[in-house]
């Protein structure tokens, strides 16, 4: 099969995927969120979980590649342009997240109309605004044949901060609650910025190595072994960070906080707990620790992928365990919204959970592969604009001289 | 200025649940939620007792909104769709809520209800007072404290239709109420005082302001 056929397969693939998550986020608003595995116990769900998540990836890509101007570290500067388009993609998705959450998303417009500031979300809408604002000026600029360079140089200042900020406060959308046992913490900002660091530099590593197999754009080894050696200390940090937060939960022993914390290390949370214990911080720095490993490309991407997935099993765990448990005890708990007729009189009693449950319906996971596969297609359309013809160019000249570096950003 | 409030004599509860379906009739409360529910700290459901026979006992908390002074829902509704109104209660303006749910994640007492689709209404009418706003699909509803009705001098219906006549309704900020002199002579407590929301409603009898845990 030529190299076309399958790219236009994988076109018509995640155009598919994109229509039916869009038939379905369709269906949804027409009938509203019941379609959902939410309720009133666990009231967010995957769409927010998708949403944390993105955040973090974009801000992650992004923090890497403007460090390389702030830090001046020029083997990093070769990684701006695809890192920019992967922290763009990753913004917009995380925007689409939290409006297919939205029980009213028509009234979107209030944001602007009733803006209030003490609220955390309208920070976030703020910040996620300039956020994109300065990701996009950065492809305008990317896009001109001769940049300005000092205008480049100074949106890396401003796009450093910035990064760092949009992670913060969407870890503060959930550090701030009192009512949440297991969000309530000084700890919950580096937290994600942390993890925001290791899964968007991961993701970021598994795109370079993929457009390099597929000849769109070429990075050297060693920036793959330096990066990924990059990639050891942010899951590092992660590490460290999740057992202090871990341990200061578990040594007081208090009731509400240890029913949090038991759902995560043995309840119905521990999959997911220790999922990203497991798969995202002990295999990945295992591999990672050891320079060898770092050299061999297959073992960087799948310690790569492993700390993704890691990652977003944290946002999982981090979401849920704390809804799980109301504050106020008590039989027969919460009304969960969800009535299904019967003429069955013990029926009645299913409108009731003293604890919530959650796990995401066929609908949520529609939208999200819908919304995931637009990333895609949108990554691939900007990918071909802004490096494309370029790439494929000096693919051709790697066969003459592999010793220059090829895709260099105009320093 | 007034501050509306309640207290809640758990001594003369009976458990009825006459509070809960008063409140769903006078709101229109549909099926699969309450504004307003009855507690036991029991694990056997509705009506439960605790112990082991013949030492038994029973025990109820009604629970709706609090009204918090320092209401956290209020502070993160992004629209300021949620909204403390100049007698203390805690309001919400479903013609502008967004339906985002931050605020039912930062209330420390599950007392919020989101409309997570067409409701089912059973018997298949309004059977609700006119005078309170309807709920379209999508936004989140809880306890006015009968906004309908206190605008109109008379109590909220809970308060009404308690035939133990353990509720009391009145204005908190004047100390010759009934209700502060209530709350005052009977060492009234609040639901989970350690988390700081200070409530407009109050417990007699609750034994340290937390149910079960």
């Amino acid at each position: 099969m030529s190299k076309s056929v399958k790219v236009n397969i994988t076109i018509g693939v995640l155009v598919t995927l994109t229509l039916i998550g869009f038939s379905a986020l369709a269906y949804q608003t027409i009938h509203g969120l019941g379609g959902t595995g939410m309720n009133n116990v666990v009231s967010w769900g995957l769409y927010i979980i998708m949403f944390m998540f993105f955040v973090g990836l974009s801000a992650g890509g992004l923090i890497v590649s403007s460090s390389a101007t702030v830090f001046n570290i020029p083997s990093f500067k070769v990684v701006a342009k695809p890192a920019t388009i992967l922290s763009t993609v990753c913004v917009v998705l995380a925007g689409l997240f939290i409006m297919v959450d939205l029980g009213s998303p028509f009234r979107m417009l209030n944001l602007l109309l009733h803006g209030q500031f003490k609220s955390p979300l309208m920070w976030d809408v703020v910040v996620i605004s300039i956020y994109l604002g300065i990701n996009v000026g950065y492809l305008i600029l990317m896009m001109m044949k001769n940049p300005n360079q000092k205008l480049l140089n100074a949106m890396s200042y401003i796009a450093l901060p910035v990064a760092i900020l949009v992670h913060s406060v969407t870890a503060w959308i959930f550090g701030l609650q009192i009512a949440r046992a297991g969000w309530y913490s000084a700890i919950m900002a580096p937290l994600f910025v942390s993890s925001a660091l290791d899964s968007g530099l991961a993701l970021l590593l598994i795109v370079l190595v993929l457009l390099r197999t597929l000849k769109v754009f070429h990075v050297e080894n060693s920036l793959i072994t330096k990066l990924a050696g990059l990639l050891f200390i942010f899951v590092a940090v992660d590490a460290y960070l999740i057992f202090s937060e871990v341990l200061t939960m578990y040594y007081p022993q208090e009731a509400s906080t240890m029913l949090v914390l038991n759902e995560m290390l043995s309840g119905s949370m521990a999959p997911f707990f220790w999922g990203e214990i497991i798969l995202g911080l002990a295999i990945p720095l295992a591999i990672l620790l050891f320079r060898k490993n770092r050299q061999r490309i297959s073992l960087v991407v799948l310690s790569s992928a492993l700390v993704v997935v890691g990652v977003f099993c944290k946002r999982f765990w981090l979401v849920i365990s704390s809804f799980m448990y109301p504050n106020v005890g008590g039989s027969p708990g919460v009304t969960t919204g969800q009535y299904i007729p019967s003429n069955d009189p013990s029926v009645v009693n299913s409108i009731w959970a003293s604890v919530g449950h959650y796990w995401p319906t066929l609908l949520e996971m529609l939208v999200v592969v819908g919304i995931l596969s637009l990333g895609v297609l949108m990554f691939m359309a900007l990918t071909r604009l802004i490096i494309g013809k370029e790439g494929v160019e000096k693919t051709n000249s790697e066969k003459t001289d592999l010793n220059v570096p090829l895709q260099e950003m105009p320093q | 200025m007034t501050r509306m409030g309640m207290a809640v004599d758990l001594n003369r509860c009976i458990g009825c649940q006459t509070c809960a379906l008063a409140c769903k009739m006078q709101n229109n409360v549909p099926m699969g939620m309450l504004w307003n529910r009855v507690l036991t700290e029991s694990d056997e459901g509705i009506d439960g007792v605790q112990g082991v026979y013949p030492d038994v006992e029973k025990t109820y908390v009604p629970v709706s909104c609090q009204h918090c002074e320092n209401a956290p829902c209020v502070k993160v509704c992004p629209v300021e769709a949620t909204y403390k109104d100049e007698n203390g209660r805690v309001l919400i303006d479903y013609d502008r809520c967004i339906g985002c749910r931050y605020c039912m994640a930062a209330c420390p007492y599950n007392v919020r209800v989101f409309k997570w689709e067409e409701a089912i209404q059973n018997p298949n009418f309004s059977y609700g007072d006119p005078r309170v706003p309807d709920r379209k699909v999508g936004v989140v509803e809880k306890c006015s404290l009968c906004k309908e009705l206190t605008d109109d001098g008379q109590e909220p219906r809970c308060v009404q239709t308690c035939p133990a006549e353990a509720r009391i309704f009145g204005d908190l900020d004047d100390p010759e109420s009934t209700i502060s002199r209530y709350i005052r002579e009977n060492d009234a407590e609040v639901l989970l005082a350690e988390k700081g929301t200070k409530p407009s409603v109050y417990y007699i009898g609750l034994n340290g302001g937390k149910v079960d845990v």
